[in-house]
């Protein structure tokens, strides 16, 4: 199962250096981000890291709101039309996301698509059956 | 000149024996209901009878948990059949504040409303927009009856709706309104963004403000932006509500009448009167209410007597303008709110942390009450939609405790500072 780490946070100068810095203090390595907000000065940010659990506990630990969340990552090409061939099989697979992010893969190729539904379990059996490819933990986390 | 010429310049030694003999008869009327049957000091004044306004003093005081406590017939003083209206104060925890009228005391409270406005220049020629909410709420009412009394054409327009209000007053010719202040700077930004100016294109002449305390910075503004005299009102709903105390022309302090009211200011510590001229407690009696007297009530509210006569020759003393609360309630949009109110909702709530804290600011030229409120960490699951339907969650409940739609902050845990010993809730940071 693969992990995204989300935290809740005011959008507030100073308030995501104080996330990057209790990774940085753990030697967890950022994979990829996204970050949302709403018009309410909050917001959720997503991260993909090398070591979700312990990054889940140490910002726990420093008092934020941390939340592991699974995702289902799939690969896509890293070239024009590489997205759009992915969503078509999304489609496809009738999965509706509520979240979406990406980034390349160092093989200069390939790229991986992160999908964030509410039923993971669901989701991962539908984007199978229309024979997408779900990346390894090791692949995702970079380890 | 005046409404009523003989009552408004009693002379005050003859005004105190008035106050007497309706405090007499007050008594007599209160000790029908269940409470104040029960308060033996009422019984020994009916036994032996009073000589001096002065000796109120030795009645105990009545605080708005008693009301409360005694929720909902302990303070009624009549038949229930006599009964024919009441007002009751917000809120869905805990027992809310009842009162009750009768006919005479609705024609009274009517009378002294149309005192108030006579006195502050309204007359029957004048056409009176209530903007104001109707219902529970005592300004709604309480105006209209008023207004009706004194004979103005009356338009009860009700709150909000800022176009509706301004066609009402371009089409009817409105010369009077009555507002609560912080409503006022909104319904001149529409005013502007329709390209009307209300010194132009009104013939608004009065501006009745009250509910809300404000500054005489404040009232100037007002007179300014809508070129217009502004007066301020007071009441509570124990009292009635609106023609409590009211500014006369000479706009120098509120009169507040004693025929209708005893009016002490007492040392909230001590419990004992200040002295002439000092900041203190209000403290008042009803005179003139059968369905409901209600004695030394504590409403709370600071204030102080203005010291001298007014030039307009009424007799009847004046309050400067409410400098705060004895107490931790605030008002925004006109509403009463006590912070115990918001932190009854919150703390029912599983997914809330147990530290909250109320913002007052001034947005876009309107009162806001912003409530900061700490999502519990457990709850957290990096769910977007389930934060934004917990916002909506609490802002219905608040809405629905405080009558004020609130703005729900979720912030991050622990960032608001804990509560120790007496912790500041409220932060008000309005610009009026």
């Amino acid at each position: 199962m693969t992990y995204q780490v989300s935290i809740f946070l005011e959008n507030k100068l100073g308030h995501l250096e104080r996330v990057t810095a209790v990774l940085r203090d753990a030697q967890i390595n950022i994979r990829s981000i996204h970050l949302n907000h709403t018009a309410n000065g909050w917001g959720i940010l997503n991260l993909v890291v090398s070591n979700p659990e312990l990054a889940h506990q140490r910002l726990n630990e420093s008092g934020m709101s941390a939340a592991l969340r699974e995702i289902a990552v799939v690969k896509m090409a890293d070239r024009p039309g590489g997205l759009d061939e992915l969503l078509r099989d999304i489609v496809r697979a009738g999965v509706n996301f509520t979240n979406a992010y990406g980034r390349t893969v160092n093989d200069g190729e390939s790229a991986f698509f992160v999908v964030d539904v509410q039923d993971i379990p669901e989701a991962r059996k539908k984007l199978m059956d229309v024979g997408l490819e779900l990346l390894a933990d090791q692949l995702v986390y970079g380890i | 000149m005046y409404w009523e010429k003989e009552l408004e310049i009693l002379e005050r030694k003859n005004l105190q024996k008035l106050q007497v003999e309706r405090l007499m008869k007050t008594m007599r009327q209160a000790a029908n209901a269940p409470y104040y049957g029960r308060v033996p000091e009422i019984r020994a004044f009916l036994d032996s009878g009073m000589t001096s306004i002065e000796q109120i003093r030795e009645l105990p005081f009545t605080s708005k948990e008693d009301l409360r406590q005694d929720f909902p017939w302990g303070f009624l003083s009549t038949d229930k059949r006599d009964v024919v209206r009441l007002h009751s104060s917000s809120g869905t925890t805990g027992n809310p504040t009842v009162v009750y009228h009768n006919r005479h005391d609705l024609d009274s409270w009517a009378n002294l409303m149309a005192r108030s406005l006579f006195a502050a220049g309204v007359r029957d020629t004048d056409v009176f927009q209530n903007i104001c909410g109707y219902g529970l709420f005592t300004g709604g009412l309480g105006f209209q009856y008023g207004v009706e009394k004194l004979g103005c054409l009356s338009i009860p327009a009700g709150a909000g709706n800022s176009p509706r209000q301004i066609k009402l007053m371009r089409d009817f010719g409105t010369t009077v309104a009555h507002a609560i202040p912080s409503y006022l700077g909104r319904l001149l930004d529409v005013f502007r963004e329709e390209g009307f100016d209300p010194r132009r294109d009104t013939k608004l002449h009065t501006l009745v403000i009250g509910a809300e305390p404000h500054t005489e910075e404040h009232r100037r503004r007002i007179e300014e932006m809508f070129g217009v005299k502004a007066y301020n009102s007071f009441g509570l709903s124990e009292m009635n509500g609106p023609g409590v105390a009211f500014e006369c022309t000479e706009q120098n302090g509120l009169h507040v009448w004693e025929d209708a009211y005893v009016v002490e200011i007492i040392d909230p510590q001590t419990l004992q009167p200040v002295a002439d001229g000092e900041i203190g407690e209000l403290v008042m009696t009803t005179l003139d209410r059968q369905a409901m007297p209600v004695i030394r009530y504590r409403t709370r509210d600071l204030t102080r007597f203005l010291p001298g006569e007014c030039r307009c020759g009424r007799t009847h003393r004046r309050l400067d303008r409410i400098s705060g609360r004895s107490d931790d309630m605030f008002i925004v949009k006109g509403c009463n709110v006590f912070p115990m109110q918001i932190e009854g909702v919150l703390m029912k709530l599983p997914e809330v942390g147990d530290d909250y804290r109320i913002l007052l600011d001034t947005i876009d030229d309107q009162d806001e009450m912003i409530v900061e409120v700490e999502v519990k960490k457990e709850w957290f699951r990096g769910d977007l939609a389930f934060l934004d339907r917990l916002q909506r969650h609490i802002t219905r409940l608040i809405r629905d405790e405080v009558l004020v739609r609130p703005l729900i902050k979720l912030v991050e845990p622990g960032s608001i500072p804990k509560a120790e010993g007496k912790a500041v809730r409220v932060i008000d940071q309005r610009k009026n």
